[in-house]
């Protein structure tokens, strides 16, 4: 999670008081065809002069002019096929990646869920990877160890806090994380693809907390292939196709759209 | 129509949380490295020691009536060698040693690189500490000038530190970086005045080479510390700090600088 929010530039239209919390402007990502780093040799052979190769080929246009605005309190679904954009967007909007064109502002601290236990080590215990993802997800090693005995509970592993965490299952692995992620502080959530696993008591249990997340002030975008679950809880639903923004608006507009589309 | 892009941006500061991260993150590696092998965290001393033991077999007969502690002298030269180069490597590869970190997780990057260099520099107190143990039990008498090893060991630090962020911006650009620093790592422990004297090597080349090297500033500085009892000129010491800290703090900015450019590199 980011701790220092990206402060919106003084030449932005928006005002201080206004709704919005995340602006994309004609936003573009284009990724080179040709491997991006390489040998020091091919990358001075690249500096130097265009390489025949770098002639002959376009850019991979992965978002293409892309504009919304997400408003305080909006839960936003992003929705379209494999290779639409979906994380090359939430990518460009948590500042991992760098925009070709175009400008982000982001209003508030903001949190990226990109896959659940990013940075948790195999070979360390359960209790040492709590607070290591816990200090990913920007949970103070105070509050951690409040929360301690509550993590284990709702991850139903509190029999395995010195087991390594090798020795979890997959399922295991996946509530552990999320039982921490859920204490993240952010204003501005970003989820990819994190819920996809799991048995139905862990998925009710995530729909719980997402119930929480929709009725808190929080904002949140997320990146998923479950429909079920954008008609459920977002309000608005992004709609892409191949780097391009084909629609983006109210769920009961648009899904229904991307579903007779799909 | 006229759009430019947008850098990331973020305060040059950083918070409690980074600094938590930067604490997790160093005690995981620490924790690895001892779980790492059945001597844990003993096993990071073998090489420097086997080193010393070959060089002082090897150069013994020549140096030793003409340096004066010929061990001692070895083991400092060793020890910020070892330091500088176990850093400097594992914290030019540290974007792709935590790749998915890199790739998947919001946080200033370079404390990637910050949490390498403090569980590698770890060591490096516990060896010095060991290297004047062993001083104090042989003949050598440690005088007042030993109260300026802090700052040098604070000079090493940085000058780990910037290699250190100048070869983890080059990394992801360039893969082979890794290949030719290893040879310059080679090359570094002949130009670096380990098992032998500065003054051996006459006034030409070599020995203008070997003086711009600021790993021979740092090592014959420590030496004359602990060895010789005498502190360091305070002029030659100001500007080592200073140009040693600008440096840092340029290599800091264009990492951040690349910074947006990792994650897609990686």
């Amino acid at each position: 999670m980011r701790s220092n929010p990206i402060n919106l530039s003084p030449g932005h239209n928006l005002s201080p008081a206004s709704e919005v919390c995340v602006r994309v402007s004609l936003v573009g990502k284009y990724f080179p065809r040709a491997a991006a780093g390489g040998s020091s040799f091919s990358v001075i052979r690249r500096r130097l002069g265009k390489t025949e190769e770098a002639d002959r080929t376009e850019p991979f246009k992965a978002l293409d002019k892309i504009s919304f605005d997400v408003d305080m309190g909006e839960m936003v679904g992003l929705v379209g096929h494999n290779g639409a954009g979906k994380t090359t967007l939430l990518k460009v909007i948590a500042g991992l990646y760098k925009p070709t064109h175009g400008e982000v502002f982001v209003r508030g601290r903001l949190g990226l869920l990109s896959g659940l236990g990013v940075g948790m080590v195999t070979d360390l215990s359960v209790r040492d990877n709590i607070y290591l993802y816990a200090s990913i997800c920007r949970i103070s090693r105070t509050r951690v160890s409040e929360l301690f005995t509550e993590i284990l509970e709702w991850s139903e592993l509190a029999d395995f806090v010195q087991e390594p965490f090798r020795n979890l299952s997959a399922g295991m692995k996946t509530r552990l994380a999320f039982a921490i992620a859920i204490h993240n502080e952010a204003e501005v959530l970003l989820i990819d693809e994190a819920l996809s696993a799991g048995d139905s008591s862990f998925k009710q249990k995530c729909n719980l907390y997402f119930q929480s997340l929709r009725e808190g002030p929080a904002t949140a975008l997320v990146s998923t292939h479950d429909m079920a679950f954008v008609e459920e809880f977002c309000n608005k639903t992004l709609w892409l196709h191949h780097g391009k923004l084909v629609a983006y608006g109210p769920t009961t507009q648009v899904l229904p759209e991307f579903l007779r589309n799909e | 129509m006229g759009v430019k892009a947008t850098e990331t941006r973020r305060s040059s500061g950083l918070s409690s949380s980074d600094w938590n991260i930067a604490y997790q993150l160093t005690l995981t590696q620490m924790k690895l490295k001892d779980q790492s092998s059945f001597f844990g965290f003993l096993w990071s001393f073998l090489h420097p020691l086997l080193l010393l033991a070959l060089l002082y077999v090897f150069f013994s007969a020549r140096f030793s009536d003409q340096i004066e502690h010929y061990v001692i002298y070895l083991m400092f030269g060793l020890v910020l060698y070892t330091h500088f180069s176990n850093c400097t490597s594992m914290g030019m590869r540290a974007l792709r040693s935590t790749r998915e970190l890199t790739t998947d997780a919001v946080f200033p990057k370079e404390l990637l690189v910050f949490s390498t260099l403090i569980a590698n520099s770890l060591e490096l107190f516990l060896s010095i500490a060991i290297c004047i143990a062993i001083a104090l039990a042989t003949d050598i008498s440690i005088t007042p000038a030993i109260f300026w090893l802090p700052i040098v060991i604070f000079a090493e630090l940085l000058l780990v530190t910037w290699v250190s962020l100048l070869l983890a911006t080059i990394f992801p650009f360039a893969w082979d970086i890794d290949h030719i620093y290893n040879v310059f790592l080679r090359v570094l422990f002949f130009i670096t005045p380990i098992f032998y004297n500065i003054s051996f090597i006459g006034d030409g080349l070599a020995r203008r080479i070997a003086e711009l090297n600021p790993l021979s500033w740092v090592v014959t500085t420590m030496r004359n510390l602990v060895i010789d009892g005498q502190g360091p000129a305070i002029g030659e010491l100001t500007a080592f700090l200073l140009i040693n800290a600008g440096l840092v703090y340029i290599t800091l900015i264009i990492f951040r600088h690349f910074e947006s450019r990792f994650a897609e590199m990686m």
